[in-house]
């Protein structure tokens, strides 16, 4: 059961986070995307159902408090959980520059994704929004990727301190 | 006593004399005295005044405190005044809300309020501030809503040229910009114009501000010319707004409207 709610209750907060104190930020171009961040972590570390479904939820719910009538974020939240799971067990994500690299390069890929959706969904010809790729989502990106190694090694901790597995680990002296 | 004192000449030679020999240890015990003491005091005196410091150090900030949260009450106060001066002018099917979120992503621009369907809000609404328009209202909950901002990309609101009634479309243009549509390129526009709302959304009072135009483009064909205008309402620091539940009466008050001119086009 806690493998459900810690997870959700943690992207919930996260989103509160980045909705209300990253959104006062002086900078206000520099708000990092936690709810993405966690997004990545689960794709590399959470089943692809269990996680699934989680990372659908948060989609969701950043399509309710966005401005986007599409459900933009229920489609590429998935995507990105599913695409990160490509690379689960296959990348060493140590150094906390791979890890920044990560999660810029998946950033990137869901804003080209959004940007591509935006065009097609667009009843009316419409101006391109390219303007915000460099002035809005670029300086989010920067900021999320710089973020993400901190955050990583919180989560890391963090879900070996909850999912470890009882004889397990260090410290246990196994059979002979 | 004064009689004995009267009666003395002077000092005798022994009592001169234990004086002298004395007094130098009583000067040299009382310089050790003073000085022990002294150090003592100026020990207990620093002790004293660290306390005493950090105590007041302790008031000192909850003073700054007191006086930054005044502070902000009087901002606020001032605020709020304005909107109730503003809600005044327009009618009594007003409600004011308060920004509670800002959109998580950098692709929309949204933000949410803390008043809902149970308020009486509908999607659709128009959301203004004493500086002009803001949004209208995209999704609504039993106590909050979102409002889209008049900046944002699906953003599209009714509009004329105050000067020449020119009719275009104020789309969103993202990072704290808009941009005119359909202007036809017969009219005069230039930079600095002021744009208001048409009233012929049905949502919109007529005359409200939008934004000055800061753009104007002329150059390729078709019949349409291009013109960017900055927002009157700065979105970064939206705190409190207005949703107009309905349009009951012209605004009377405003600035940017022309008295008297037209009657009510909304609705």
């Amino acid at each position: 059961m806690r493998r459900t709610f810690i997870p959700l209750f943690l992207g919930i907060l996260f989103l509160i986070l980045q909705t209300t104190l990253f959104a006062s930020f002086p900078i206000q171009r520099v708000k990092p995307d936690l709810v993405l961040i966690f997004t990545l972590f689960l794709g590399l570390s959470f089943s692809p159902l269990s996680g699934g479904i989680l990372v659908f939820f948060l989609g969701y719910v950043i399509d309710l408090f966005s401005g986007n009538s599409f459900g933009l974020y229920a489609f590429s939240r998935p995507l990105l959980f599913f695409s990160a799971q490509l690379f689960k067990d296959r990348i060493y994500l140590e150094s906390y520059f791979l890890r920044s690299l990560f999660v810029f390069l998946f950033t990137l890929g869901e804003g080209i994704v959004i940007l591509i959706l935006i065009k097609a969904f667009h009843p009316e010809p419409l101006q391109p929004p390219y303007p915000l790729f460099f002035t809005g989502f670029l300086p989010q990106a920067f900021s999320t990727a710089l973020l993400a190694p901190v955050l990583f090694s919180i989560f890391k901790k963090g879900y070996s301190l909850l999912y470890a597995q009882p004889g397990t680990g260090l410290g246990v002296r196994g059979k002979t | 006593m004064s009689l004995r004192v009267k009666e003395r000449k002077g000092v005798d030679f022994f009592d001169g004399l234990f004086m002298e020999v004395c007094s130098p240890f009583q000067k040299g015990a009382s310089y050790v005295i003073k000085k022990v003491k002294g150090v003592f005091q100026e020990y207990f005196f620093l002790v004293h005044l660290h306390r005493e410091n950090e105590r007041l150090k302790k008031r000192m900030a909850d003073l700054q405190r007191e006086n930054d949260q005044m502070k902000e009450m009087v901002l606020a106060q001032e605020r709020l005044r304005k909107l109730l001066e503003f809600r005044e002018t327009l009618s009594s099917t007003v409600i004011a809300a308060e920004v509670v979120g800002r959109d998580p992503s950098s692709w929309f621009k949204s933000v949410t309020i803390n008043k809902g369907e149970k308020d009486g809000i509908r999607k659709g609404m128009a959301v203004i501030s004493p500086e002009g328009v803001i949004g209208q209202i995209l999704k609504t909950a039993p106590s909050h809503a979102v409002v889209l901002l008049a900046t944002d990309y699906n953003s599209a609101i009714d509009s004329i040229i105050q000067r020449t009634r020119a009719k275009a479309i104020v789309e969103g243009g993202g990072e704290n910009r808009c941009q005119l549509k359909y202007l036809l390129r017969a009219e005069d526009v230039v930079v600095g114009d002021r744009v208001v709302t048409s009233g012929l959304s049905g949502y919109f009072p007529k005359g409200l501000m939008i934004g000055e135009i800061r753009k104007v483009d002329k150059k390729g064909h078709g019949i349409f010319q291009y013109a960017e205008l900055v927002p009157s309402v700065d979105f970064t620091r939206l705190e409190e707004v207005l949703i107009i539940k309905e349009i009951t009466k012209e605004l009377s008050s405003q600035p940017t409207e022309e008295k008297g001119k037209k009657g009510r086009k909304g609705k």
